[in-house]
């Protein structure tokens, strides 16, 4: 027993010279800070982009300036919906009128509508010219998307009525006030904040392998090794330091979404997650470090690795990402969460295991 | 036999000698791993969203259409339980044919998932009767159209545009207007008339034809259900399969540079009678080999194999516009690898970079037919040929010439300091920085006015980068940011010189010479950035971004301007040190910025 009370002052200390290391070089906190940086920008920029993506998000404000040409007659039934939905529509009898004024930017988009009566047995073809590469045509096609819809459903319901046994299903959704767009939220909640949250993991990972490999590389692993400390002792120091880095990190990334107004459940559960695959992928990564000790076949592996890890979550509810997700806006009861935690637990353990199993051969290899 | 040539292939076996029996074997054996995975998670929805909307339902017949959708985490519920469905933790309920949300905005997100939910599900029941004019009697056909635009860019219009009045638009509205009636000629309603262009799918079978089009393209013709603004997502998606796996090659290149310099190991290689250009050159050439056949691997695999000279042509325009790509990561990861002075840092060095340069790649191309500031990035081209479209001689030139300037000066500075004393000691990477400066300058033709020159793409690229990041600041903000952040680069360059100068000693400090340095370097800088404008600017010169960037037609006003305040830091060194060179480049920033915000003053108030 005294023996691992010693144990562990001799680890903590690896760990302490890696940290010493590690903060000595202003290179990390510089790039750790410009990555923040960074991610910042590209977060509001994506999320610009995405709520730009829905057109809920847009209102009425910017369309005032966009002006949009129909050529039709006046008791077409697109024209109508057109007109309900609040778009700034000028009829016209012509094509060769509508574009010259598309032309001279009076008018932003020219809307050709169907001749044939919804009753009748033709497609109903409708020509949209939209100008191209101008930002305008994006908001327009966002616009018009949903009275073409109507249009659509209008002769749906008469003509599918020719379909044997369709019965369409109808569900009236009751909106309670909130508005919101099922890609949003969806985009911040399952693609955003999981891979925020789980890079520095993936980067700790990957800078184990260069703590371990470095040591052997610089032939400084005898030196270390000629101290009291055993291997086990440095490997498990060096891997102690790279997984508490990665709650710290993560909790950062976390902090700054909720100081973009994006509220996230279950805070201390995603950082224990978020820990646990830390560990899973340190130790991991340390084991293929051991084996190999040569930095690019490590690094090359150890990359292969994660991507099949990550295309494995996609296979079932509850991975990693998912759970985090699920943790997140709270669509997951404590009993499952808990379950699965314990399985990423037990897991890490059995990783700890491989791991030892391979310090231990190392450290006979070395004795011989 | 060339130098390098011998070191190059030097290299290839010592690579391959790398890899022994059992690494490889478990190399092979993860790819088939991420192979067998990738072809299993392609039949999902490739989206982790399992379960997150909880549902309950009184509806069996309801619960069917919810299990086709991974996101639903449905119940079938007495009438009782599900009019209480919120006391449960539940998002929605579905009574009848009534769905009642929550308050929370989960539930509302639910809601609208719902409603696509059922709409795929009735385009899908739609779709499985062969009848196409009554189950899907609606088609929208689009036309995207070229037309004159009174601002050549959109930035302009959005950020600028209200602000911007008098001279300027005048100015435009000239230019347009004689363009327009060149236009004018050609194009006529009639040429864009449809004519017999819309051929409406015969069966439904077709439609999934029509549904996958919009995957590449633009999509022409469409249901309404499927019509989609133009957001090339899936292109991007693409072009990310370009990008993947220079990664991978730069990590095992710069690793391999990192390599001789532990342990001292490229003594010998030094050593040897060989110029340490050979050395660069030969340590290079395998690893873009490599890089460029898995492109045209990747390539290949997008657009199927060449059928006549079109598609042979389009292919090489691909390559050719991620080459400069290339180059650049390979450029920056060689530099990174000689500055660096552990793994860890290089790691940090090659992660930092890796973002910084993807950035640059992605963001600008997400805007790919929506802005013409898309054009920055060469990922955008390689978008616009996958979708079939073609590129101009001055788009890609002004894409990929400061990926070729970058990271060609990046390699001829980087081999400067390809030397041991700066290879194998721990000098800090300032020190290495002005080591390579000091070269540069102590050759027979280097001087402050060619360094003021070569530095010009460098900037260039960090004030492109900045408009991409400042693109989504309030208008007067972003504008005011970009002219403080610029008129900063600018200075740090043209002081760069004279820094290493006074630090190195390589002339005498005398008053004299402190003048002369500026103005030469300013001079240099003047020149070197009127050229890249009349090269590579035209596309975005006209938008309040770009004449930040080149400061309008006046040519004398510019000149000395830079050479003033190029004067600032060069006095100011001279007469406070260099360690107050930061100070000093900080002022004349400050100068800068206020006579470029006095030319700008129109644009910015009004």
């Amino acid at each position: 027993m005294g023996r691992s009370g010693k144990s562990h002052k001799k680890i903590k200390s690896i760990a302490k010279k890696e940290l010493a290391e590690l903060m000595h070089e202003k290179t990390f906190i510089l790039s750790v800070l410009i990555q923040l940086f960074i991610a910042t920008f590209s977060t509001f920029l994506v999320i610009g982009l995405t709520s730009f993506y829905d057109p809920t998000a847009i209102g009425d404000m910017e369309m005032q300036g966009t002006k949009i040409a129909v050529v039709g007659t006046e008791d077409n039934e697109l024209y109508h919906l057109l007109q309900e939905s609040k778009l700034n529509t000028v009829l016209y009898s012509d094509l060769t009128l509508a574009y010259t004024d598309f032309y001279e930017r009076r008018a932003d988009a020219i809307i050709v509508t169907a001749s044939g009566p919804p009753g009748g047995e033709d497609i109903l073809n409708v020509e949209i010219y939209l100008p191209k590469s101008e930002i305008k045509a994006t908001l327009i096609s966002m616009q018009i998307k949903e009275p073409l819809e109507k249009f659509e459903q209008q002769v749906r319901d008469i003509r599918t009525q020719r379909l044997q046994g369709y019965s369409p299903v109808d569900i009236n959704i009751i909106n309670r006030g909130v508005k919101t767009s099922s890609t949003y939220f969806e985009f911040i909640y399952v693609a955003l904040l999981p891979l925020l949250v789980f890079t520095p993991a993936f980067i700790s990972g990957g800078l184990i392998i260069d703590f371990i490999t470095e040591e052997y590389e610089r032939k400084t692993m005898e030196l270390l090794l000629a101290s009291p400390a055993s291997l086990l002792d440095i490997i498990s120091g060096k891997v102690l330091l790279a997984t508490a880095i990665v709650p710290l990190q993560s909790f950062t990334w976390m902090l700054l979404l909720e100081l973009n107004w994006i509220s996230i459940g279950n805070f201390v559960q995603i950082l224990v997650v978020v820990t646990l695959i830390g560990l899973m992928l340190v130790l991991l990564s340390s084991t293929i470090a051991l084996t190999f000790k040569d930095r690019g076949v490590s690094q090359l592996l150890y990359s292969m690795i994660l991507i099949f890890l990550f295309m494995v979550s996609y296979l079932f509810t509850n991975s990693p990402l998912n759970l985090v997700t699920r943790l997140s806006i709270e669509s997951i009861g404590s009993l499952e969460s808990g379950t699965w935690i314990m399985i990423y637990a037990i897991a890490a353990v059995a990783l700890y295991i491989l791991m030892r199993a391979k310090v231990n051969q190392n450290t006979i290899t070395f004795k011989r | 036999m060339p130098g390098w040539y011998t070191i190059a292939k030097w290299e290839f076996f010592r690579s391959r000698l790398k890899f022994d029996v059992r690494s490889s074997a478990l190399l092979i054996f993860s790819l088939i791993l991420v192979i067998i995975a990738s072809f299993a998670a392609a039949q999902t929805d490739m989206s982790m969203n399992q379960r997150i909307y909880s549902v309950s339902t009184t509806e069996p017949g309801i619960e069917y259409i919810l299990e086709s959708d991974q996101r639903f985490d449905s119940r079938t519920v007495s009438v009782y339980e599900a009019s209480n469905f919120y006391q449960y933790g539940n998002d929605l309920a579905i009574i009848g044919n009534n769905a009642y949300l929550g308050e929370t905005r989960k539930a509302a997100s639910a809601g609208s998932a719902l409603e696509n939910t059922v709409k795929e599900y009735r385009e899908l029941v739609l779709t499985s009767y062969d009848d196409v004019n009554n189950s899907h009697p609606v088609w929208v056909t689009v036309h995207d159209i070229e037309r004159p635009q009174n601002i050549q860019l959109l930035s302009a219009e959005e950020t600028a545009g209200q602000l911007e009045a008098g001279s300027r638009e005048m100015e435009n509205d000239q230019d347009t207007g004689e363009a327009s009636e060149y236009n004018r000629e050609e194009m006529t309603p009639e040429s864009i008339r449809p004519g017999s262009s819309f051929t409406p799918p015969e069966n439904a079978d077709e439609l999934d034809k029509y549904k996958g089009k919009a995957f590449f393209e633009r999509q022409k013709i469409s249901t309404p259900t499927h019509f989609s603004p133009p957001i090339p997502f899936t292109a991007i998606l693409y072009a990310f399969l370009f990008i993947f796996p220079i990664y991978f090659v730069s990590q095992f290149y710069s690793t391999s540079i990192m390599d001789e310099r532990t342990n001292r190991k490229g003594e010998l290689m030094l050593a040897a009678p060989l110029l340490g250009r050979d050395i660069v050159i030969g340590k290079t050439i395998p690893y873009l080999l490599i890089t460029v056949l898995i492109q045209a691997a990747i390539t290949l695999y997008i657009m199927g194999i060449p059928s006549g000279k079109e598609g042979l042509q389009d292919i090489l325009l691909i390559l050719a516009s991620i080459f400069p790509v290339v180059l650049l990561f390979f450029a920056l990861s060689f530099f990174g690898a000689i500055l660096s002075r552990s793994f860890k840092e290089l790691t940090f060095a090659s992660v930092f970079l890796s973002v910084i340069i993807s950035g640059y790649l992605f963001f600008p191309a997400m805007f790919t037919n929506i802005h013409a500031i898309s054009s920055i990035s060469p990922v955008t081209l390689i978008v616009r040929l996958i979708e079939g479209e073609s590129i101009l001689f001055e788009t890609y030139m002004f894409s990929t010439f400061p990926f070729y300037f970058v990271a060609l000066s990046a390699f001829a500075f980087g081999t400067f300091i390809f030397r041991e004393e700066d290879l194998f000691t721990q000098k800090t990477i300032t020190e290495k920085i002005v080591d390579s400066f000091e070269i540069f300058l102590s050759h027979r033709y280097g001087s402050v006015f060619l360094l003021s020159i070569v530095f010009i793409p460098f900037v260039y690229m960090c004030q492109l980068m900045l408009i991409v990041m400042l693109f989504n600041l309030p208008a007067p903000y972003s504008v005011i940011a970009m002219i403080g952040l610029s008129a900063l680069a600018e200075e740090l360059v043209k002081s760069a010189g004279i820094y290493t100068i006074y630090k190195r000693k390589l002339a005498d400090p005398s008053l004299k010479n402190a003048a002369r340095f500026a103005i030469l370097s300013g001079a240099g800088f003047f020149v070197g950035e009127k050229a890249v404008a009349v090269l590579t600017l035209a596309p975005i010169a006209s938008s309040a971004f770009g004449s930040v960037m080149t400061m309008g037609t006046l040519l004398l006003i510019p000149l000395i301007l830079h050479i003033s305040t190029t004067m600032i830091s060069s006095l100011g060194m001279y007469r406070l040190g260099t360690g107050r060179y930061l100070i000093t480049v900080l002022l004349a920033t400050i100068i800068h910025s206020a006579y470029n915000m006095f030319i700008l003053r129109v644009i910015l108030f009004g």
